[in-house]
């Protein structure tokens, strides 16, 4: 069966006893294209990645990878297709480039050929400076690049990265993301999980949204961005009451009290502009407006019924 | 699953055994500890008398390299049969690593089959080096002085030669079978501590339990009742039937064992 999408996968059904850990989980990745798998902790990610990479059994649905069909977990994973999964895990009692040498032979690569595929990737993830270090000595972040190198020895052109920024400073974070971008130019499809909403707004473009180990919404960031309710903002005031009640005599603007003292606002940024304007004329001064949730993270805080209070 | 990839799973576990201690040590313990042995036994007075052919360790070298067979027989070649083996699947838990070996182009039944190899290997190599040393070490330092065999014949040194290494060659049967339990214990349980541990204290209790009056056939069931069936080989004439009979039930043990373990590595999900 030939497929138009890198990654194919329909009716992911998991259970772990009693428990459904994913329920009719379809997630469609085309080549050259970032794919973002976001949802808050707990929600099946991980999950889903394991059961895509063939690391879990699947109680019902069919995966196809690269158009190759995943049928059980006994057989090797396709070639092209490689992952992260969580931690990134490596033996600390080798160096980074031993590390990699074990993994390109496992992959069948000679130790010649492996040589120049293994600078390359230790080059691109910015390594080579550490790669004659034992990986007991690695930071969290170097782990990261070391188990993304390990993935760029596969010459991936399906690439699963589970939380891949996770544990990584700005910078490291940073570099990660350009090689995934980078990787998706060259024709890669990257699928990369994250709770990050703005990570996953900033490099992909396309969003599976997971839930309690449902899809609550697949489709682009546009399509996503179109159903974004307006932000939210936190208001203090020298007048909570005036300001509730001018709030309630606008349109564009929503506001009620917030548990903590205040009011929270929901408004697109022209609406809140012209409310805070009319407050300053009534005489009521703004003691403090901050931004809760961005449009998208909204959204996201709907779609998995995360309450604004839970996630801040 | 191809015997290539098989293979290469196999080369890159010695690789990883090579590059931790515990093997190396191990070897080097089973190199150098029958020449302190042999030592030691000529410095003193006293003999191991309790022991088979320990009246003989001073008179014969051959009987310096049984007294260590009969010896290791107890518990060292459950520890040896365990050391890897228990933790060659255990050790994918300790540090996470099943997701990364898993995520290649190796199937699960490639790297059962590449570390089941390495784990048997290094049993069998284990038990070479130690029979090697051994009958190195009685050599050297006792001499090779014809051997009174147990129905009180003498045994010229080249007969006395091939017996020794026979009655070496007739362990590696139960090791097998040790090492096959060591697989399983370490699959099942996840922790090389039980995986090294359990086929150990199973090994003892086996012996212990010969030292008790209860059932014969229960006995014979036993991997450990192998490690004493080379005596028959050290008679005149020679006896095979407990060689035969042990071999017999390490081979139902390694194909039980290999089995059940294969299909719990199958059917496992990897989890963080």
């Amino acid at each position: 069966m030939t497929s138009d999408y890198a990654l194919e996968a329909r009716g992911i059904c998991k259970r772990y006893g009693t428990h459904s850990a994913l329920t009719d989980v379809d997630l469609l990745a085309p080549a050259g294209r970032l794919h973002g798998l976001l949802g808050p902790n707990g929600a099946g990610k991980t999950t889903l990645m394991r059961v895509l990479l063939g690391l879990c059994r699947r109680d019902a649905g069919t995966v196809h990878l690269l158009g190759q069909p995943l049928d059980t977990t006994d057989g090797p994973l396709p070639e092209g297709v490689a992952g992260i999964v969580e931690a990134p895990a490596l033996y600390p009692f080798m160096s980074g480039r031993r590390n990699l040498e074990l993994l390109a032979r496992l992959d069948g690569n000679s130790r010649k050929s492996a040589h120049v595929a293994i600078d390359r990737a230790l080059e691109r993830t910015g390594l080579s400076a550490h790669a004659d270090s034992a990986v007991a000595a690695y930071s969290a972040g170097m782990r990261q690049r070391l188990a993304l190198a390990g993935a760029l020895l596969r010459s991936p052109r399906l690439l699963f990265l589970d939380e891949p920024t996770n544990s990584l400073d700005p910078a490291g974070a940073h570099d990660i993301r350009s090689v995934a971008r980078a990787l998706a130019d060259e024709g890669t499809a990257v699928v990369l999980s994250s709770h990050d909403m703005a990570e996953v707004e900033a490099l992909c473009a396309a969003i599976t949204v997971i839930d309690r180990g449902r899809a609550v919404f697949s489709g682009s960031v546009a399509e996503l961005r179109a159903l974004a309710p307006a932000a939210s903002y936190e208001l203090h005031t020298s007048n909570d009451d005036q300001a509730l009640a001018m709030a309630t005599r606008r349109s564009g603007v929503r506001a009620a009290r917030a548990r903590a003292g205040g009011l929270e606002l929901s408004a697109d940024v022209d609406s809140l502009d012209a409310y805070v304007i009319e407050l300053g004329c009534a005489g009521i001064a703004v003691r403090a407006l901050e931004r809760k949730a961005r449009t998208l993270e909204s959204l996201f805080l709907d779609l998995t019924n995360r309450t604004m209070a839970a996630a801040s | 699953m191809t015997a290539r990839g098989c293979w290469i799973v196999a080369g890159v576990e010695c690789t990883k055994l090579l590059a931790q201690t515990t093997a190396r040590i191990a070897l080097a313990v089973c190199a150098i500890g029958p020449f302190v042995f042999a030592v030691l036994v000529n410095l003193q007075d006293a003999l191991p008398e309790d022991t088979l052919f320990g009246r003989s360790v001073k008179e014969s070298g051959f009987a310096v390299s049984l007294v260590i067979l009969g010896f290791a027989g107890l518990w060292l070649l459950p520890v040896v049969a365990s050391l890897v083996s228990g933790d060659v699947f255990a050790a994918e838990d300790r540090h996470g690593t099943w997701k990364t070996v898993l995520t290649r182009s190796r199937s699960r039944a490639e790297i059962f089959a590449g570390k089941a190899m390495v784990a048997a290997g290094f049993s069998c190599l284990a038990v070479a080096v130690l029979a090697a040393s051994s009958m190195a070490a009685g050599a050297l330092v006792i001499g090779r002085q014809p051997l009174v065999a147990l129905t009180g014949v003498p045994l010229s040194p080249a007969d006395a030669t091939s017996r020794v290494l026979l009655a070496w060659t007739s362990v590696l049967p139960p090791v097998l079978a040790f090492t096959a339990l060591a697989l399983l214990c370490s699959v099942a349980t996840r922790s090389s501590a039980a995986g090294i541990g359990l086929p150990v204290t199973a090994g003892l209790a086996m012996q212990l339990y010969a030292f008790i009056d209860g059932p014969e056939p229960l006995r014979q069931a036993f991997i450990a009742s192998g490690f004493g069936a080379w005596h028959g080989l050290l008679a005149e004439p020679p006896f095979h039937g407990p060689i035969v009979y042990g071999g017999i039930v390490s081979a139902i043990y390694v194909i039980m064992c290999t089995l059940l373990a294969y299909r719990l590595l199958l059917r496992r999900d990897i989890g963080g």
